[in-house]
């Protein structure tokens, strides 16, 4: 074994006088510029090179939107480099709250989703926009994503990310069910013999949010910050989705989002509840079958589900300053003009957050993407706040608890529910 | 696969090896200085043995610990992330805010929830009773299968190579398979109780079922290792010993009770502690099987990742890091002290 | 945390030929037998179905799995997804960064884990039995318990997103237990042969290299194959310091990501599985009978 040894320390020596010129790789950082002033619509745009780097949540295959924007960019502005890097939305969080102990590690501009918005305000990692850019041109409920306490924490790409219903046509017909009544009645129709009229991903609570407004009540109280999870309303809502699996018998055993989206493409589910990211591909693989709209009304209160919107949005880290914020600034706003958010549209099918555009033809004479637009309207925004994610926590143990084990004391499930939302407020 | 990419992995991960070795070098040309050419050490080839593996070990084990230790004390999360270094304590600060909160979360670990609802005795008890199933099952199907295997047998080298497998394959896979055949309306264990005319429960969100199957895995993980531990312990009992006790009338169960067991005792008792502490602080199963994290399948070493790591509470979790390593710590002086294996330790 | 880290060798059972001379081998009638046979059959498909099934849904015709058949054949099978994976996604890439990484850490664990053993081993040193104990400590710790410093200690040194803090991590984290077989190796040569080696004019660190190394190599070769596998296997540190650039994943990091929250990538991911565990299985197979004739836990109880 030692005789062994003996050729690999040649090899190390050598490679350490070969590679110490090849270590350590610096990834431009911010340039140290003069400080521009609050108004980048003042500041001239800086002459000297400039690299940002973006960190993006967009992966295979529209990461490749995200690239076309930064090449168009450079071509327009010779002297900026945006370096597009994709990191998966989950490490993407990590690694932006990771920055509050090393900023230099920081990117100078993040794409990414509304919830981030909680952690990274939290942390300290990204920076107020509030009279540096003109939000004025957004949909108002885009921008509501990104604001907390009246305070804009980031610029919106696309609007949506919202739960809608999906349903096969040749099965259910060219109209959706009005209410949850006849969403029943068709999903009665269409169940048995390994067919199921009704699914969705069963596990997550982000299923159980719209049908809280359709209950008549939210996650927070007036405050925004204190956990309501613990009422009546709510154990009707549990109820309900309780009903549909084990009342009506409409929905799979336990059914999680692959097996949810995997019924519904392959013809064995009549409806699926599932958020508009889906779109593009079902409408590829469903063809004419596929229809789109909102949630049905609930048949025992009269009103309308809402379900989360967020979208995709622009973030700054905290530590740009100078001259590559009045670059990031002037991205972000060029980027989210009405003609190359009409371009987005047709590249990724998802809805713009630029008001303009969400009026051009391209949406609303689309069926598909006006059924989408529908549903986003009767969406209200997701919370950002840190409390928001010990909810959803809560909520994930009371939905797992009523259609997973299928307990049916309603009481008991929200009592509970509540105890763990303000267990965990109570350590943030 | 991209060439330039793997030159610059090989380029980084040699210069890594290559810059370890000139730290070794620089280091060893010190010690050899000092202790040899200036102090003229008696003992002065052990310490230049042992210096290399020394230096890393604190660097990689001992100051991390000395940080968890620290950080315990200081009620660090989310909206408190700043590194409280070493040496901290009462002079941490983070933001201008003071971060040292004493014993505060050692009070806390016993008296609040660890993550949700649950509190420490809940996930304690959890863990007592998934260590204690495991190791069972483990100690129970390994010496059984290890028996049968040691025997003439046609097909036994079949056997044992398919028994292994589970050992073989890489846990990420084997774990990978597991979470996939485990879905409910796809997955093969369903399937197959449906042949015999049983409807599969919801093995993700159903509580009991969660943990069962967490269990489940672990078994099918781990009886192989246990297996091949015992077989080698009974193929080195030595076959005279039968020979004689079958001379004497002995039948095959007192041959199994007055041999074979206390025989095999110096193998079993490090296995079974050994096979314990892992269990114990197994993470990798427990955190796959309960994706959907199930308080009621959280063991306290997948609670105290979620606790760093999803709720951001880093001094919380520092505190039960170390509560959860005294438990250890514990348990495993008594058993040594009851079973007196490690004697060697200090011979 | 992997089980494959930690048992021990004893020269007198890796030098003995098998012999399996046991209780009432003789005496088994053909009933016995048959419930014998069966129930190794029994474990024997226990242990080997969920391995035929993830080869079934690697031939399955599309990349969307979820299927209630049950054949092990499917219908339309193909080898797509072995094509797919091996020329057309970063798969080989990461078994490359993996091999690198597992194979030099591995070789740097061993040459740190022989030393010190021979420290440990030969000399009586103040602190010694400090020492070990204190070497067989660090085996309880959980290994998430490190994870939080290592992660805040990696940043600060800007090691995130390189193999730099990886190559360290593996390199000392497998060295406790490595000592403790080696040690117990160690202890059972005879100290006469070094001192022979002496009388013909070595120094102890030639005895060291020239008489016991090359006296060790089936525990030296088992230490190395069990670091190797640890490396192998690891991936919850390695999803913490190399971060999000999947060209630089290791090949856990890589079949986890076939496994996305919302496109799980069945049979690329059955491919994969597939693909990555065949040598190791056959690493395994390989040594297996060595393995058992020589793996004990002889070594602990000293």
């Amino acid at each position: 074994m030692s005789r062994k040894l003996h050729p690999l320390l040649p090899i190390l020596v050598i490679g350490s006088l070969i590679l110490a010129a090849c270590s350590g790789e610096e990834i431009g950082g911010s340039p140290d510029g003069t400080d521009a002033g609050a108004s980048p619509t003042e500041a001239a745009f800086p002459e000297g090179d400039i690299e940002i780097e973006l960190w993006t949540k967009e992966g295979d295959p529209q990461i490749a939107y995200v690239e076309a924007l930064a090449d168009a960019y450079n071509a327009e502005h010779p002297n900026v480099t945006i370096n597009v890097v994709n990191k998966d939305v989950e490490l993407l969080r990590e690694d932006l709250v990771n920055t509050a102990l090393s900023p230099e590690a920081a990117p100078e501009l993040v794409w990414t989703v509304a919830d981030h918005i909680g952690p990274f305000t939290s942390a300290g990692v990204i920076q107020e926009l509030d009279g540096q850019i003109d939000t004025s041109i957004y949909e108002e409920g885009a921008l509501a994503a990104v604001q907390v306490d009246g305070t804009t924490w980031g610029i919106p790409i696309s609007n949506g990310n919202q739960l809608m219903l999906y349903w096969n046509k040749s099965l259910i017909g060219e109209e959706a069910p009005a209410d949850t009544d006849a969403m029943v009645a068709a999903a009665t129709e269409n169940t048995g013999d390994g067919n199921f009229g009704l699914v969705f991903n069963e596990t997550e609570s982000f299923w159980l949010t719209p049908w809280l407004a359709g209950f008549d009540t939210s996650v927070f109280a007036e405050d925004g910050v204190t956990p309501t999870l613990d009422t009546p309303e709510m154990q009707a809502a549990l109820a309900f989705l309780y009903d549909l699996k084990y009342t009506h018998e409409v929905m799979p055993g336990e059914c999680d989002y692959p097996c949810a989206s995997d019924l519904f493409t392959g013809g064995s589910a009549a409806m699926i509840v599932n958020g508009d990211w889906e779109l593009g591909n079902y409408a590829d693989l469903l063809g004419d079958d596929l229809g789109v709209g909102p949630l049905p009304t609930v048949s025992s209160t009269g009103s309308d589900p809402a379900p989360y919107t967020a979208g995709s949005f622009y973030m700054v880290p905290a530590a740009v300053e100078g001259d590559a914020l009045t670059v990031v600034l002037d991205f972000m706003a060029w980027s989210t003009n009405t003609e190359n958010q009409i371009q987005m549209v047709e590249e990724l099918r998802r809805l713009p957050a630029n008001a303009e555009a969400l009026e051009d033809p391209i949406v609303t004479d689309d069926p598909l993407l006006a059924g989408a637009a529908e549903a986003v309207q009767k969406g209200t925004p997701q919370p950002t706040n840190v409390e928001m994610r010990c909810v959803f926590d809560a909520m994930n143990t009371g939905i797992r608890e009523v259609l997973g084990a299928g307990n049916d004391d309603f009481a008991a499930v929200t009592a509970t529910m509540q105890e763990a939302a303000d267990n965990c407020v109570a350590t943030l | 696969m991209d060439v330039d990419r793997s030159v610059s992995a090989l380029t980084e991960v040699f210069f890594t090896l290559a810059v370890f070795a000139v730290g070794v070098a620089i280091l060893e040309g010190i010690l050899y200085l000092v202790l040899v050419r200036w102090l003229k050490a008696r003992l002065a080839l052990p310490i230049l043995l042992i210096a290399p593996a020394f230096v890393g070990l604190m660097a990689l084990i001992f100051y991390p610990l000395l940080w968890e230790l620290n950080v315990s004390f200081t009620n660090m999360n989310l909206s408190r992330l700043c590194d409280p270094g070493i040496p901290a304590g009462i002079f941490t600060e983070c933001r201008g805010q003071n971060m040292f909160i004493g014993i505060e979360n050692y009070i806390n670990v016993f008296t609040r929830p660890v993550l949700q609802v649950a509190g420490f005795f809940q996930i304690f008890w959890q863990t007592i009773l998934w260590t204690t199933i495991n190791v069972v099952f483990h100690v129970g199907l390994g010496l059984g299968l290890a028996l049968l295997l040691n025997r003439h047998l046609r097909l036994r080298g079949v056997y044992r190579a398919l028994i292994i497998l589970p050992w073989a394959i890489p846990q990420i896979v084997s774990l990978a398979i597991w979470r996939t055949e485990l879905n409910s309306e796809f997955g093969m264990v369903n399937q197959l109780l449906a042949l015999v005319g049983v409807s599969g429960p919801s093995w993700m969100t159903d509580p009991f079922f969660n943990f069962f199957a967490m269990i489940m895995v672990n078994v099918w993980l781990g009886v192989p290792f246990m297996m091949v531990i015992l077989l080698g312990g009974l193929q080195s009992i030595p076959g005279d010993l039968y020979e004689a006790a079958e001379i004497d009338g002995a039948s095959s169960r007192q041959s199994f009770r007055f041999i074979t067991l206390p025989m095999l005792r110096p193998v079993m008792v490090p296995a079974i502690i050994l096979g314990t502490v892992w269990t114990f602080n197994n993470f990798n199963v427990p955190f796959v099987i309960n994706q959907l994290e199930l308080e009621t399948s959280d063991t306290l070493v997948t609670g105290l990742f979620r606790a760093a790591f999803q709720y951001n509470r880093y001094g919380f979790a520092g505190a039960y890091a170390f509560v959860i390593f005294a438990i250890l710590l514990v348990f495993v002086i008594f058993y040594i002290r009851r079973s007196g294996a490690l004697r060697g330790v200090h011979e | 945390m992997s089980q494959t880290t930690v048992p021990t060798v004893q020269p007198a059972a890796v030098a003995k030929p098998s012999t399996w001379r046991s209780s009432g081998t003789r005496h088994d009638s053909p009933l016995k037998k048959a419930v014998i046979h069966a129930t190794l059959f029994l474990a024997a498909l226990i242990a080997f179905l969920p391995v035929l099934r993830v080869f079934s849904v690697s031939l399955r015709p599309n990349n969307r799995l979820l299927s209630r058949e049950l054949d092990f054949i499917p219908e339309g099978a193909t080898l797509g997804a072995y094509g797919h994976v091996l020329f057309e996604t970063d798969f080989p890439q990461w078994l490359f960064n993996s091999l690198l990484i597992t194979v030099g850490t591995s070789l740097v664990g061993l040459i740190f884990a022989a030393t010190s053993a021979y420290g440990f081993s030969r000399f009586k040193f103040p602190g010694r039995g400090v020492g070990l104990t204190a070497l067989l400590a660090t085996q309880l710790i959980p290994a998430t318990m490190l994870l939080v410093p290592i992660l805040i200690l990696a940043i600060q040194l800007d090691l995130i997103g390189t193999y730099r803090g990886l190559v360290i991590a593996y390199s000392v984290t497998s060295v406790p237990f490595s000592i403790w077989i080696l040690k117990g190796y160690y202890d059972t040569v005879p100290i006469e042969l070094e001192e022979a080696a002496r009388i013909d004019g070595c120094s102890q660190l030639e005895a060291f290299v020239r008489v016991l190394l090359p006296l060790s190599t089936p525990a030296l070769a088992i230490v190395f194959l069990f670091n190797f596998l640890a490396a192998w296997n690891e991936f919850v540190l390695a999803r913490v310091l190399i971060g999000s650039q999947t060209e630089l994943f290791t090949w856990p990091l890589g079949i986890l990501r076939f496994q996305a929250q919302f496109q799980t990538q069945w049979g690329d991911l059955a491919a994969a599985s597939v693909l990555v565990s065949i040598p190791i299985v056959a690493l395994f197979l390989y040594s297996s009978r060595w393995l058992i004739s020589g793996v004990t836990l002889g070594g602990v109880k000293g």
